[in-house]
């Protein structure tokens, strides 16, 4: 269709042959693009010069920050250890709830359509939802503080590894889940014996993966009123006490290259 | 024993791989299927454990009607009944020995299994099996470190936990090198002649089909074509079986 509008350039060869050689798309792309830009600046109200006159207020803070009030970690290590413990426990719940939920989206393993299809809905449904927006539903359900926190994490991490497994188990070698079958073995114990070993490692790794992207979220769920790092964080750039900002920055800074750190660590150990 | 009355088998997409086949295997038999790819051998073995359903006929076993079996039944029938297959169907993440007491699971609770509590007469029992097929020593490496021919044994000694009756082994030797591949045979031998076991074999290798079967089935578009002893089978019959094309290669 393409080739109609732009017709291709015809090569021929000395003895009369010819090939077509088909048009470059590339000045239509450039135009397209060009085209989008434009409209995106309209629409989004960019503009350059703000940009460049403000940029000076970010140095200005962030040389507020530097050096960090060291004094003020003793305030941080309580809302700290809370969000780590949110982006744990939530994310332990999350992956065990997970598990069962992949099994049941997984068409080789759950023979009822209606089964596998409801459930990838659910799982997709949840996973549209940002976790700051399940934290802020949550507060109005549990109440400010942690737990709000750590069900939205739990949520979150709930529809990514589900998600994740089951297209996980969906590529599994089903030959031992064959011969367990042959066996006269019912389908858990099944999958049990002979799908799980195959999925543990990417199960746990995902997890893990999940783990350090949560323990970034934890921070922020703060915001919302859901526990952890984030209240003081918001509370302390409000009063523009950038110096404990900053203090805040760093030990999160620590923290989660500590845990990735160590989640790589385990993760490469594991495959 | 097992009889194969007027059973058919179409799939779904038309494809007519048992076409009104009548059979009979008496206990103790040692019966190879030959046949070319697609020929049917595959949807005949696995028809007999409900692996695969009929769509006509009747098919028993020990006068029990396969077609009707399901559930909790047919998980009982099935039991009964070993399977080996080509590409071994082996947990290769585990060791040898947990692959050879999935045998024993259809009798123990789900908390047992789930973290792998055996009773010793079990553990007992697999390790008696893989004695019998020649890797005891085996027993705790893990599957994916084990040559070909050594997972097919471990398959053999799970097939042997069960204690079957029959054993049905859907072309267990093509993904062997010949060597190894009669080795296999030859415990497939040792076991129907020691200890009475049926054995059902569905077989590229008409040599080994020869060498090794009491009895062979020959079948071609799902059409039984020859039902004899090996010494019946002549060129012709081989020709008949697998088309002229490529007759000179297979003898």
């Amino acid at each position: 269709m393409i080739s109609r509008i732009f017709k291709p350039k015809i090569i021929t060869l000395p003895n009369g042959k010819e090939v077509k050689q088909p048009r470059s798309m590339l000045p239509l792309v450039v135009v397209v693009f060009l085209v989008f830009t434009y409209f995106s600046i309209q629409l989004t109200g960019f503009n350059l010069t703000v940009l460049i006159t403000r940029i000076n207020h970010f140095f200005f803070i962030l040389g507020e920050m530097i050096p960090p009030r060291f004094a003020y970690m003793n305030r941080v290590w309580d809302p700290l250890l809370d969000t780590l413990k949110m982006s744990l426990l939530g994310s332990a719940i999350g992956a065990a709830l997970a598990f069962p939920a992949a099994i049941l989206a997984a068409s080789n393993i759950v023979k009822s359509k209606i089964i596998v299809h409801l459930t990838r809905l659910i799982l997709s449904a949840v996973r549209t939802l940002p976790t700051l927006i399940v934290a802020l539903i949550a507060t109005f359900v549990l109440g400010l503080g942690t737990l709000a926190g750590t069900v939205a994490i739990a949520v979150f991490t709930f529809a990514y590894i589900g998600k994740q497994l089951y297209e996980i188990i969906e590529t599994v070698d089903m030959g031992a889940y064959e011969a367990m079958e042959a066996i006269g073995i019912k389908k858990i114990p099944a999958f049990w014996l002979a799908i799980a070993p195959q999925i543990m490692p990417v199960y746990i790794s995902t997890a893990l993966f999940c783990l350090e992207g949560n323990v970034r979220h934890a921070a922020i769920l703060g915001w919302v009123g859901a526990g952890g790092i984030g209240l003081i964080l918001n509370q302390r750039i409000q009063f523009r006490d950038y110096s404990a900002v900053g203090m805040i920055l760093l030990a999160l800074l620590i923290t989660v290259t500590l845990i990735e750190a160590l989640s790589h660590f385990i993760r490469r150990r594991l495959t | 024993m097992i009889s194969f009355e007027h059973v058919t088998k179409v799939y779904p997409s038309g494809v007519k791989a048992l076409d009104d086949v009548t059979l009979n295997f008496d206990q103790g038999e040692f019966v190879a299927i030959i046949g070319r790819s697609g020929a049917g051998k595959s949807t005949l073995i696995r028809a007999i454990n409900k692996m695969h359903d009929i769509t006509d006929g009747t098919l028993t076993v020990d006068g029990i009607p396969v077609r009707q079996l399901k559930g909790k039944s047919l998980r009982a029938f099935r039991h009964e009944i070993g399977m080996i297959f080509q590409s071994f169907n082996l947990v290769n993440r585990t060791t040898v020995i947990k692959n050879v007491l999935a045998a024993r699971v259809p009798k123990m609770s789900f908390f047992r299994v789930l973290f792998g509590l055996f009773h010793k007469e079990d553990k007992i029992a697999a390790l008696t099996a893989l004695d019998k097929v020649g890797i005891l020593e085996k027993a705790y490496v893990r599957v994916d470190q084990l040559s070909g021919g050594q997972q097919q044994r471990v398959a053999l000694a799970r097939t042997l936990v069960q204690n079957p009756k029959i054993i049905l082994a859907d072309e267990p030797v093509a993904a062997l090198d010949p060597v190894t591949a009669k080795q296999v045979m030859d415990y497939f031998l040792n076991i129907n002649r020691e200890l009475g076991i049926s054995i059902l074999i569905n077989i590229h290798h008409v040599e080994l089909a020869l060498e090794y079967a009491d009895r062979i089935v020959g079948i071609r578009d799902g059409v039984v074509l020859f039902d004899g002893p090996p010494d019946q089978v002549s060129e012709d019959v081989i020709h008949q079986i697998y088309g002229g094309e490529t007759e000179a290669e297979i003898v």
